[in-house]
């Protein structure tokens, strides 16, 4: 799917402007992996039309001011975040976003027009800072500088903390989840939202080996989804609704997981019961013949 | 062509350990486990049956080796944060099953079954074993040295069956190339879903 750099080079120079002022800080966040280079601190613009930097083919030694394809949609699709309150999920808001970064609005062109990459992108942030957040409430417990807490707190909070998130682009978040149940995005958001589920229950310390695994992520999962609804109908101040919502979803999954364990301590008893039973009367047939 | 952009790829919020490749890691502990708590089934099954003749501790001591096996990818799955298959209801009935059936056979099917069973796993390592060494095997040092060690185990397992007469058992190459064939599907389902 890696397009050559060449291309993505010529791609990233026709959209240059050559403008100093606009050598912002680009605000990528601090977790992604993908990037060999970080764009941080390399100034694009330097380079009108000057000679390509050398590299060689198959992804070799690049120079260091190179950006890829890649980088690039990520910072414009970054800075395009911040006009989705105003234009919604499309292709103005990435093209606004690709103005401020000294970028033509054709920029907005690299992008589908239903602004899914924009949504994708969004969703991968934020799933990129709740694991950030879980990570650093890990290190103080383990430093013990923090309590642990139960699961269904922990839960609780991670979910409401992950769906916080939302709550500056909440006016238009309907329409992007509409965007990200079409079929062709299907498989990302899919992808997005199982790792994030993941990630809450290792945070929260699950270590199952067997089918609960899924039991337990098919629940939360459906806990997340649920809420996260009830949050676009949410009038209530601080959207206290939907926390107290979720808190019951939580409760009644603990219920449940607690019911089924006592069922099953329930199925074993009565079974060893019968068992008991059947030898008894076994013997007693037993005896009865001897007699 | 809407947008014609490149497609993006997205950043995933699982943290790599550095550097392993994970869908391989992944595969390789996932069917492992899968595998470990199939044959600990089929013992399971095997006991039920034969557990108050004479092969009885022969088999117990073969059973406990591969609990002990299960409770290492236990540790492995959680360790590299892998999902287990799907199937493993099934293959908790399925191995019940087989080791049962395979015991109602008498004593001889049984240990025709472990040799049939340890035989497939035995390839399975060593194909495991080699695809490790060809990815890194400094990298997969502790990975690999786990694997081969139960590859040697269940080499064991599979001598033990062919010393209590495992190939006299009537119909001995049907039932082998049957178990076999369930083996290898097992391992293909195992590693995808």
């Amino acid at each position: 799917q890696h397009y050559p750099p060449l291309r993505a080079l010529q791609a990233s120079a026709a959209l240059r402007r050559v403008s100093d002022e606009h050598k912002k800080e680009p605000l990528t966040s601090s977790s992604q992996q993908h990037f060999d280079s970080p764009p941080a601190g390399h100034q694009p613009e330097q380079k009108p039309q000057g000679p390509r930097p050398s590299y060689t083919g198959q992804g070799g030694q690049e120079s260091e001011d190179y950006e890829s394809e890649e980088q690039l949609q990520h910072r414009i699709l970054t800075a395009a975040l911040e006009f989705v309150p105003e234009h919604g999920w499309t292709a103005e808001a990435i093209a606004e976003g690709a103005k401020t970064l000294g970028l033509s609005v054709a920029a907005a062109g690299m992008f589908h027009s239903d602004g899914s990459e924009l949504i994708l992108h969004f969703v991968s942030e934020c799933n990129s800072k709740l694991s950030e957040l879980l990570q650093k409430e890990q290190k103080l417990v383990q430093l013990g500088e923090a309590e642990k807490k139960p699961i269904d707190e922990f839960l609780r909070d991670a979910v409401e903390a992950r769906l916080r998130m939302l709550i500056p682009y909440i006016e238009k978040w309907p329409q992007a989840l509409s965007i990200l149940l079409l079929p062709r995005n299907i498989p990302s958001s899919l992808n997005l939202l199982t790792s994030m589920i993941d990630d809450i229950w290792h945070y929260a310390g699950d270590q199952s080996t067997d089918f609960n695994w899924y039991t337990r992520r098919a629940v939360l999962t459906g806990i997340y989804n649920t809420t996260e609804l009830v949050m676009m109908q949410d009038s209530s101040p601080g959207f206290e609704d939907t926390w107290r919502f979720l808190e019951n979803r939580v409760a009644d999954a603990m219920t449940m997981s607690n019911t089924a364990s006592q069922v099953q301590s329930t199925g074993e008893a009565v079974v060893q019961g019968l068992m008991g039973a059947a030898v008894t009367v076994s013997n007693a047939e037993t005896s009865r013949a001897v007699r | 062509v809407p947008g014609g952009g490149a497609p993006l790829r997205l950043c995933s919020t699982r943290v790599a350990q550095d550097g392993i490749n994970k869908p391989v890691i992944d595969r390789i502990i996932r069917v492992d486990h899968a595998g470990e708590y199939g044959a600990n089934r089929i013992y399971a099954g095997q006991m039920a049956v034969l557990g108050r003749s004479s092969v009885g501790p022969v088999i117990q001591q073969m059973w406990n080796q591969e609990k002990d096996h299960l409770k290492k990818f236990n540790e492995l799955m959680v360790a590299y944060r892998v999902r287990p298959t799907v199937l493993l209801p099934f293959w908790n009935v399925a191995g019940f099953v087989l080791g049962a059936g395979s015991a109602l056979l008498g004593k001889k099917g049984a240990m025709a079954c472990t040799v049939a069973v340890e035989e497939s796993i035995s390839e399975h390592y060593n194909n495991q074993i080699r695809t490790l060494i060809e990815e890194d095997p400094e990298k997969y040092k502790e990975l690999l040295q786990v694997i081969k060690q139960f590859r040697d185990d269940e080499q064991e397992h599979h001598d033990i069956g062919l010393e209590h007469d495992a190939e006299a058992t009537p119909a001995y190459s049907v039932l082998k190339t049957a178990i076999q064939l369930g083996c290898k599907a097992a391992i293909f389902l195992s590693e995808r879903i």
